[in-house]
C-alpha cells in the first residue's frame, strides 16, 4: 500500500493536467460551454447545446481549410515517420554492429540534435537550406540550381527528421543491443546472408522498439508546432499551427478545441498500436 | 540479384557505410555550421561562401539587450524549478515502481504514458483554457506546471529502471550487517541507481530549457523564456542576432552533454521504454 501512496503524486498530476483538461476540451467541443471559464465562454461563433451536439465537428469537416490542413498533417506525419525509420534503422544497425572509428563517430553523431533546442534547429535549417542559404551558395559555385525546401511541405518533413533522429536511433539500437551475438553467429554459420539475418532475425526480434519509434514519432509530428511554424508554408498549415491561431488570434477556441479532439482521436489509434504491441511482447 | 548484394563485399560495404555516415553527418552538422558562421558575420551577402566582413558587432548588442537578459533570467529560474519539482513528485514513485508490489502497478506505470500520447499542441490549448480559469496564464507557476507534464515519463521511468538494476542481495547484505532501511537506501541503493536519476534530471532540465510551444501559449505576455524569445527574433532581426542567440541558448546543453557523457552512453536513455 505504501507503493500505491508513493505513485499517487505523478498520477495526480496526470489527472489534473492531462486527463481533466482533455475531458473539458471534449465537452466544450460538443457544445457544453462552461460559463465559469472565460477562455471558452468568451469565444466567437460558439455552438451552445445543453444536450451535446456534433455541430462544431460538422462545420469543421465541411470547411475546406480544415480538410486541407488535416490532409497536410497526415501526409507530413506519415512521410516524416517513414523517412525517420529509413534513416535511423541503418544508423542503429551500424551503431550496434559497426567496428572502428567510423562507427564511433556515428554513435556520437546521431545524439547531436538532442542537445540543440528545436527552435534553434529550425533556425539553423533555414539558414542552411533556405532561400539564399549556404547550401544554395555552395551548390551555386559548381553551377547546380537549387530550389529552397523551406516554407514548403518538404521543409516540415526535413525538420522533423532532423529533430527526431536521436530518439529513433536510441530506441532502435537499445533494442538491437538485446540481441546476442551468438544468435547472429549461429545464423551466419547456417549460411544466412546479411539480408536474411536482418529480415528473419533482427527485424522480428526488434519489432517492439520499431513500433514505439513509429507511434511516438507519429504523435510527436502530428501535434507539433515549432517545426511547421518555422519551416512550413503559411497555407495549408499543420493542425498544431492552425489550432494555436484559432485559439489565440482568431478567438475561436471552440474550433481550436474541436481540432484538438480530432487530433486526439488520430493519435489514440497510434497509441492503441503501441499498447497492443507492448502487451503482446510481454506475453510472449 | 538482391538489393543488399553490396553487404557481402567488405570493401563495398565500407564505402556505402562511409558515404551514408558522411551524408548523414553533413545533414546534421552543416546547418549548425551555418549558424556559427552567421554569429561571427558583420556582413554576409549571398552568394558569398563566407562572410565578407567578420566581427563581433552583434554580440555586444545582444548582451546589452534587456529583453534578452530577462528571457535568460526566466529560463534559468524555470528550468531548475521544473527539475526539482518533478524530482520531488516522481522519484518516490520511481522507487515504488521498482521495489514494491501494489494493485494496478502495471496499469499505472503504463498510464503515465498518457502524458506523451496526446498530440502536444491540442493538449496545451486545453490546458491554457483551464489556466485562464485559474488565473495561471502569464505566471511563473503556470509555466512550471505546464512544463511538468512532459517530465512525468522521463523522471519516473528512467530512475525506475535505475532502481530495479540495484541487486537486492546487496541491500539484504547491508540489512544483515545491521544497517537501517534508510541507511541502506542512502548508502547502497541510491548510489547505484544514481546514473539513472542523473540522466533523468539532465533530460528534464534540457527539456525545460528547450520548451517553447507550451511556454509561449501559457507564459505570454509576461513570461518570455529564451526559446520563446527566439520566435520573435527570427524574422524581425538580422541573421547574426538569431545565430548568436542560438549559440548562447545551446551552451547549457553542450556543457551538460560534456559533464554527463559518461552516463548518457550507458543506455539509460532508452531504458524506460523496455
Amino acid at each position: 500500500m505504501l507503493g500505491l501512496l508513493l505513485v499517487l503524486p505523478p498520477i495526480f498530476v496526470l489527472i489534473l493536467l492531462v486527463l481533466y483538461p482533455a475531458l473539458e476540451a471534449l465537452r466544450f467541443s460538443l457544445g457544453f460551454v462552461p460559463a465559469d471559464n472565460p477562455a471558452y465562454a468568451s469565444g466567437l461563433d460558439l455552438v451552445n447545446s445543453d444536450t451535446g451536439s456534433l455541430e462544431v465537428f460538422k462545420k469543421l469537416f465541411a470547411s475546406s481549410f480544415f480538410s486541407s490542413n488535416l490532409a497536410l498533417t497526415l501526409r507530413v506525419s506519415f512521410v516524416s515517420v517513414a523517412l525517420l525509420v529509413l534513416v535511423s534503422y541503418p544508423l542503429a544497425l551500424f551503431a550496434r554492429f559497426g567496428r572502428g572509428r567510423l562507427a564511433g563517430v556515428a554513435r556520437v553523431l546521431y545524439l547531436l540534435p538532442m542537445f540543440v533546442p528545436v527552435v534553434i534547429a529550425t533556425y539553423a535549417l533555414i539558414t542552411f537550406f533556405g532561400d539564399n542559404g549556404w547550401l544554395e551558395a555552395i551548390l551555386g559555385t559548381v553551377g547546380i540550381p537549387y530550389h529552397s525546401v523551406i516554407r514548403q511541405e518538404a521543409g516540415i518533413v526535413l525538420g522533423h527528421v532532423w529533430v527526431g533522429v536521436p530518439f529513433a536511433v536510441l530506441m532502435l539500437s537499445s533494442g538491437l543491443d538485446g540481441i546476442s551475438n551468438e544468435c547472429l553467429e549461429a545464423a551466419r554459420d547456417q549460411g544466412a546472408n546479411a539480408w536474411v539475418v536482418f529480415w528473419r532475425i533482427l527485424l522480428p526480434l526488434n519489432i517492439v522498439p520499431l513500433l514505439i519509434v513509429m507511434t511516438f514519432s507519429f504523435i510527436g509530428v502530428f501535434g507539433s508546432y515549432t517545426v511547421p511554424y518555422m519551416l512550413g508554408p503559411s497555407a495549408p498549415q499543420m493542425l498544431g499551427v492552425s489550432m494555436a491561431l484559432n485559439f489565440g488570434a482568431f478567438r475561436q477556441p471552440q474550433q481550436a478545441v474541436a481540432m484538438a479532439v480530432v487530433s486526439f482521436v488520430f493519435c489514440a489509434f497510434a497509441g492503441a498500436l503501441y499498447v497492443w504491441s507492448t502487451t503482446r511482447g510481454r506475453k510472449s | 540479384m538482391k538489393l543488399t548484394w553490396f553487404l557481402e563485399h567488405p570493401a563495398l560495404r565500407r564505402a556505402v557505410m562511409l558515404s551514408f555516415v558522411l551524408a548523414f553527418g553533413a545533414f546534421l552538422i552543416m546547418p549548425l555550421i551555418t549558424l556559427l558562421l552567421w554569429a561571427f558575420a558583420d556582413r554576409w551577402f549571398f552568394p558569398n561562401l563566407v562572410p565578407q566582413v567578420w566581427g563581433f558587432k552583434w554580440w555586444g548588442w545582444i548582451l546589452e539587450n534587456t529583453d534578452i537578459t530577462k528571457a535568460a533570467k526566466w529560463s534559468f529560474m524555470i528550468a531548475p524549478t521544473v527539475t526539482l519539482l518533478s524530482a520531488v513528485i516522481c522519484l518516490p514513485a520511481a522507487y515504488a515502481f521498482a521495489r514494491f508490489e501494489f494493485p494496478f502497478k502495471r496499469f499505472l506505470y503504463v498510464a503515465l504514458l498518457a502524458s506523451n500520447a496526446f498530440p502536444k499542441l491540442g493538449l496545451y490549448i486545453a490546458i491554457a483554457a483551464l489556466f485562464f480559469q485559474f488565473r495561471l496564464i502569464g505566471t511563473f507557476w503556470g509555466v512550471v506546471l505546464v512544463q511538468l507534464i512532459n517530465t512525468l515519463v522521463t523522471m519516473t521511468w528512467i530512475p525506475a529502471a535505475g532502481f530495479s538494476s540495484v541487486p537486492r542481495e546487496l541491500e539484504e547484505a547491508a540489512r544483515d550487517l545491521g544497517a537501517s532501511p534508510l541507511r541502506v537506501f542512502f548508502a547502497v541503493t541510491l548510489p547505484i541507481a544514481m546514473p539513472g536519476v542523473i540522466v533523468a534530471m539532465i533530460l528534464v532540465f534540457l527539456g525545460s530549457l528547450d520548451e517553447a510551444q507550451a511556454t509561449l501559449l501559457i507564459g505570454a505576455p509576461n513570461i518570455i523564456t529564451m526559446p520563446v524569445q527566439m520566435y520573435t527574433l527570427v524574422g524581425n532581426y538580422p541573421e547574426p542576432v538569431g545565430a548568436i542567440f542560438s549559440i548562447l541558448l545551446t551552451i547549457p546543453s553542450l556543457v551538460l552533454l560534456v559533464l554527463a557523457r559518461k552516463f548518457l552512453v550507458s543506455g539509460y536513455l532508452a531504458a524506460g521504454f523496455k
